[in-house]
């Protein structure tokens, strides 16, 4: 109860986390195929800060993110994005907050395939009717090395370009939280090196808030944090990690 | 959001165009039609308000009927000669002319065949002298000013090869005469009225060749410049005896042109009909295409809700989508629809239904209308895939676990139930009514809701007609049909669009069969003559023939009975009515009339009318009942009623004796004159060489006769049955556009096949299957539902004289079988694609 009361009023102290779920449950299925993707999650994600997400394949990392960033509704639980509880949005509360207060990236299929790069890009921007800020932009294009793929259609793009122009796209509202699931599943080593050093400078840089789902070691030491799930639940996490010991973990996890 | 909907709609521009084509056709066929009319009213406008440009006034009989025929035209008696010496004495009066018109004046061509129409009467007209009064304007040669002189319209002059000092024989009310062309006439600026043909005689010959000697019908008045025209017109009519009237010449130019318009609105009525139904099944491809996209787009339009478009900017996305495609296909149809004016002129004169030349008239209301209807139908065709694109949820978009949820919904289950039921009570409704809207709406129920259920049995039925393909085609057939069989809901809306055009074409076929069965079993019912004579040619008979026919007719060898029939207008109980007569004196051996009460041919020869019983059960009468009647000669009388018949489809409603007949209407012409012989119809060489003085009559046997009814309605089902082929195309439109939309879902698929062995032919071969399995589908759920709607509308007309209830088989097969070809001929384009995919990048493809 006191923790409920704290987390929907936020305390006075500090501000919130950027995100939060508590008890959070979801089940797949019904009766004896039933499966239990998030069993009572309790886990929070610190604002400015970069956090990774990691654990086995099935271990519930992917429905975790959709269920903290309201793309799907928890069976049971709680989640917050600030100080707001995702539960009680409506369709459209919740379709603000996607377009205004949250980034997505996706192992892949991020791009609408009919629109350009750039014009993906805005697409965030052009559907809340704001104007885009130009400067933003071109810096976002430059760091991510995309200004000249801009009327690029995706299918035209490697994949590399693809998620970084997915990245750009993230940004250029200036969420309150990047999620981020495998964002580089799909790209060799450099591109992927690349792609997390970006992320790392918007952190540092500019105090961004990301969660990122992934499953390599090299990758989460990137990160400020790491969380580990299996089964449902989370297993404990890591602070500061270096690869070695993300990679120790990990080891553990499975076994 | 306008930016993605622009971009994704030119991203599938072969999609586009399929879809669009649609309602292109549907739209360019009520373009077409309404340049048509419009360019007709504008010709009629303009050839009588040229006519009456200069008559200031025009005095004539006042209508004999306080209401009005079907046939728009009032019935007047003929003015006395007398009357135009006091018209002509009215102050403010330049000059007043009078005038004559009458019909038949058949010209013979010069192969010594009369010249028909097609549907437009033979005038005979005066030729008025003063060209200020006159309708008649001398193109060649010099006006007729003898009784064996005769002015030609110049159409007719050109078509038959005539010139001014040619001999011509003319058929007319009496006996046939031969004239000596004396000059050529227009018809104010036309050369021709609307087919029509003119010929123009002095006014004595006119007043006598048409019994009108010391009559006019009508006095055309010229006003002195400068007069006062309302003081003028009033100072006529205080001149003028009772019952006759003086109105405008820009009345009289107003009431033609109401007159023909009402002709040309039945006309444009009739066409609009089918636009329509062309838009209906149009708008089933549109949806049916827009389900497969949404479906297809899913992680897009997943994609969108995750980077923040609201349900609403989706929503309105792919109504946009639908509307920009309305509106591009709309006025793609407008265009072509000017075109398709022309080539509507073409149809109809192919079935004899020969129109007047004009400029095209494009009027604002034909583009504001396309527009509307053609946007309209599309917008409201994409309003369920919209909703269902907004129901996608946002995981959809990344989520490896796509649900499938194809099973079917109950509530579909129930709102295409309650669709179908709500459609037969309201078509039951309207066919016993009748009211025509209402059998158009519940047949438009019965389709949506036969269209929603049809995906419950889309996938047994796929099933058993794959079975024959799969065995004939082996692997292929079995692949096509377990396609087919897989998206039951693709297979049922696909094929929906045909089974509406379909289920029109059985019930035509029905209906017509019906119609063509019942006009045989009445002939024989209502007719017991050996020989019906008829005039050939201008619409079946409505012109009528010379008196004479009949007396010559009489004195032929083995002819034992003559009957001369008559038709014409009367008023009944204060709504006019058609009356026939027919001779008293040989009524049993000529007609069949089954009495219910009273008796025939006596009550006739005493002057009694006879009705039959659907009139007397609808008006409550009985034999006895005396009945106030009018004519438009003789004015009001009551009629006593002598005897009730069952219906007889070649007499009508009224029946009335000849010498009764003669006596209440002016100089009436024959429609028919109908033969007994003693030997049975075994005489024709001696009728036909017996009036081989008129070629404008046709002689049939009894027979003969029920075959060319027969031929008239047969030509009738072939001008509704080209009229349908558009929803049939249409439909096929749409087969090839679903056929597409799932070679390029299957890419993939169709990829593993090539990679794993199957050959171009044998993925060709799949491809047909399924179209042909889809087609044959929609064939035979709408030719078992139209069978069922044909049944009902003929069981429905009972009354009005479809008596027998055919059911087609042979045709009905033979649709089947054309639909399956139609589906092989569908899927060719589609069948090429997809054998022609590479098959690296099939697979690596996305
Ligand atoms: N839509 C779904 N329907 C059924 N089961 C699902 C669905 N989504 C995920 N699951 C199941 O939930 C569990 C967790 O899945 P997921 O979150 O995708 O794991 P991860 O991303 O860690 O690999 C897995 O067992 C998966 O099979
Ligand atoms: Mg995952």
């Amino acid at each position: 109860m006191v923790l409920t009361d704290q987390a929907s009023t936020g305390t006075a102290a500090s501000p919130p986390p950027a995100a939060r779920a508590i008890d959070l449950v979801k089940t797949y299925g019904k009766g004896d195929a039933v499966v239990r993707a998030l069993d009572a999650i309790n886990v929070e994600f610190e604002r400015g800060r970069f956090t990774a997400v990691m654990g086995p394949s099935g271990s519930g990392k992917s429905t975790l993110m959709h269920c903290m960033a309201g793309l799907d509704t928890p069976t049971s639980g709680r989640t917050f994005v600030g100080s707001e509880e995702i539960g009680l949005l409506d369709d459209s509360g919740l379709t603000q907050m996607r377009r205004d207060r949250i980034g997505f990236v996706f192992q892949s299929f991020n791009l609408v395939p009919t629109l350009t790069a750039g014009e993906n890009i805005t697409l965030p921007a052009d559907l809340a009717g704001a104007k885009v800020d130009q400067e933003w932009f071109h810096y976002l294009v430059e760091q991510l090395g995309i200004s000249d793929r801009l009327s690029h259609r995706p299918t035209e793009m490697s994949g590399g370009q693809q998620q970084r122009a997915a990245c750009a796209r993230a940004l250029i509202n200036r969420p309150d939280l990047i999620f981020a699931d495998e964002p580089t599943g799909n790209l060799d080593s450099n591109s992927s090196a690349e792609m997390l050093a970006f992320l790392r400078r918007s952190v540092t840089e500019f105090g961004q808030s990301i969660v990122m789902v992934t499953h390599d070691p090299r990758g989460a030491a990137n990160a400020d944090r790491v969380v580990f799930l299996a089964d449902g639940r989370v297993e404990g996490e890591l602070v500061s990690p270096t690869a070695d010991s993300v990679l120790e973990r990990m080891k553990r996890l499975g076994s | 959001m306008w930016k993605v909907t622009l971009k994704g709609l030119l991203a599938h521009k072969l999609r586009l165009a399929l879809t669009g084509l649609a309602i292109v056709l549907g739209v360019t066929f009520i373009s077409g039609t309404l340049v048509l009319t419009d360019t007709l009213h504008n010709t009629f406008d303009t050839l009588f308000g040229h006519i009456y440009q200069k008559v200031d006034f025009v005095v004539r009989a006042e209508t004999a009927f306080t209401s009005n025929g079907q046939g728009g035209g009032a019935q007047r008696k003929s003015i006395p000669e007398s009357v135009i010496t006091s018209v002509r004495n009215t102050p403010g009066v330049a000059g007043a002319e009078g005038n004559i018109t009458g019909v038949p004046a058949q010209y013979v061509a010069k192969d010594g065949k009369a010249i028909t129409t097609g549907g437009a009467p033979n005038l005979g007209l005066s030729y008025d002298p003063n060209p200020q009064l006159s309708s008649l304007t001398l193109a060649e040669g010099s006006p007729p000013t003898t009784s064996t002189e005769v002015a030609m319209d110049e159409g007719t002059a050109q078509k038959y090869g005539f010139h001014p000092g040619d001999r011509v024989k003319i058929l007319l009310p009496g006996v046939p005469e031969t004239f000596t062309i004396s000059g050529l006439v227009r018809f104010g600026t036309a050369n021709n009225l609307a087919g029509a043909t003119l010929a123009a005689f002095d006014l004595p010959t006119a007043q006598v060749l048409f019994d009108q000697v010391g009559h006019y019908n009508s006095i055309n008045i010229l006003a002195q410049p400068g007069a006062d025209k309302a003081n003028v017109q009033r100072a006529i009519a205080r001149g003028l005896p009772p019952g006759v009237e003086v109105v405008t010449g820009q009345t009289v130019a107003n009431e033609n042109t109401n007159s023909i318009n009402q002709a040309l609105s039945f006309f444009s009525t009739a066409l609009l009909v089918f636009a329509f139904i062309s838009l209906f099944v149009g708008a089933f491809t549109i949806f049916n295409t827009f389900s497969i996209t949404v479906g297809q787009r899913t992680r897009e339009l997943a994609l969108l809700r995750i980077v923040g478009a609201s349900r609403r900017q989706l929503f309105r996305s792919v109504l946009l989508e639908a509307g920009l495609l309305g509106l591009v296909a709309s006025l793609v149809g407008l265009g072509l629809g000017v075109l398709g004016a022309l080539g509507l002129e073409a149809l109809l004169k192919g079935f004899g239904i020969t129109l007047p030349s004009g400029p095209l008239i494009f009027q604002t209301r034909t583009v504001i209308a396309c527009l509307v209807v053609g946007i309209g139908v599309t917008v409201i065709a994409a309003i369920s895939p919209a909703r269902r694109a907004v129901r996608i949820p946002p995981v959809a978009a990344i989520s490896d676990h796509q649900g499938q949820a194809t099973e079917l919904s109950t509530r579909r289950l129930l709102v295409g139930g309650v669709f179908a039921v709500a459609g037969i009570a309201l078509l039951a409704v309207g066919l016993t009514k009748p009211a025509i809207q209402l059998v158009g709406l519940g047949a438009v129920g019965i389709f949506i809701g036969i269209g929603m259920l049809a995906p419950t049995f889309a996938r047994p039925l796929a099933s058993v007609l794959g079975r024959p393909l799969a065995g004939i085609l082996g692997i292929s057939g079995r692949l096509g049909r377990e396609n087919s069989m897989r998206s039951p809901r693709r297979t049922a809306q696909t094929s929906s669009a045909l089974m509406v055009g379909l289920a029109l074409v059985a019930t035509i076929a029905v209906f017509g069969a019906s119609l063509s069965k019942s006009a045989t079993s009445s002939v024989d019912n209502a007719i017991s003559a050996d020989y019906i004579i008829t005039a050939a040619g201008n619409g079946g008979g409505q012109g009528g023939f010379s008196n004479s026919v009949a007396p010559v007719a009489a004195r032929l060898p083995g002819v034992t009975a003559v009957s001369t029939v008559y038709a014409g207008q009367f008023e009944f109980q204060r709504s006019v009515s058609s009356l026939a007569a027919v001779s008293a004196d040989h009524l049993a051996q000529t007609v069949i009339l089954r009495m219910d009460s009273g008796t025939s041919a006596p009550a006739l020869a005493a002057g009694e009318l006879l009705v039959d019983t659907t009139v007397a059960n609808s008006k409550h009468l009985s034999v006895g009942s005396a009945i106030p009647v009018k004519f438009a000669q003789t004015g009001s009388s009551t009629m006593r009623i002598g005897g009730i018949y069952k219906p007889n489809a070649l007499i009508g409603s009224f029946l009335v004796g000849d010498s009764f007949f003669l006596s209440h209407f002016n100089n009436p012409l024959p429609i028919a004159v109908l033969l007994r012989t003693s030997s049975g119809p075994t005489i024709t060489p001696t009728v036909t060489s017996g009036l081989s003085a008129y070629p404008n009559v046709k002689i049939q046997t009894r027979s003969q006769f029920e075959q060319s009814q027969q031929a008239q309605v047969n030509q009738l089902l072939g001008l509704v049955y080209a009229l349908l082929a558009l929803a049939v195309v249409i439909s096929l439109i749409g087969i090839v556009n679903t056929l597409m939309l799932s070679v390029f879902e299957r890419t993939h698929e169709i990829g593993l096949l090539r990679a794993v062995g199957m050959r171009r032919r044998q993925i060709r071969a799949m491809i047909r299957s399924e179209s042909v399995i889809i087609a044959v589908f929609g064939a035979l759920i709408g030719i078992v539902v139209g069978s069922v709607l044909g049944a009902a509308l003929s069981a429905s007309l009972k009354n009005q004289g479809i008596t027998d209830i055919v059911i087609p088989v042979p045709n009905l097969v033979v649709f089947l079988v054309l639909a399956a070809l139609l589906g092989l001929g569908a899927a060719a384009w589609p069948a090429r694609r997809a054998a022609k995919l590479d098959v690296l990048a099939a697979i690596a493809a996305d």
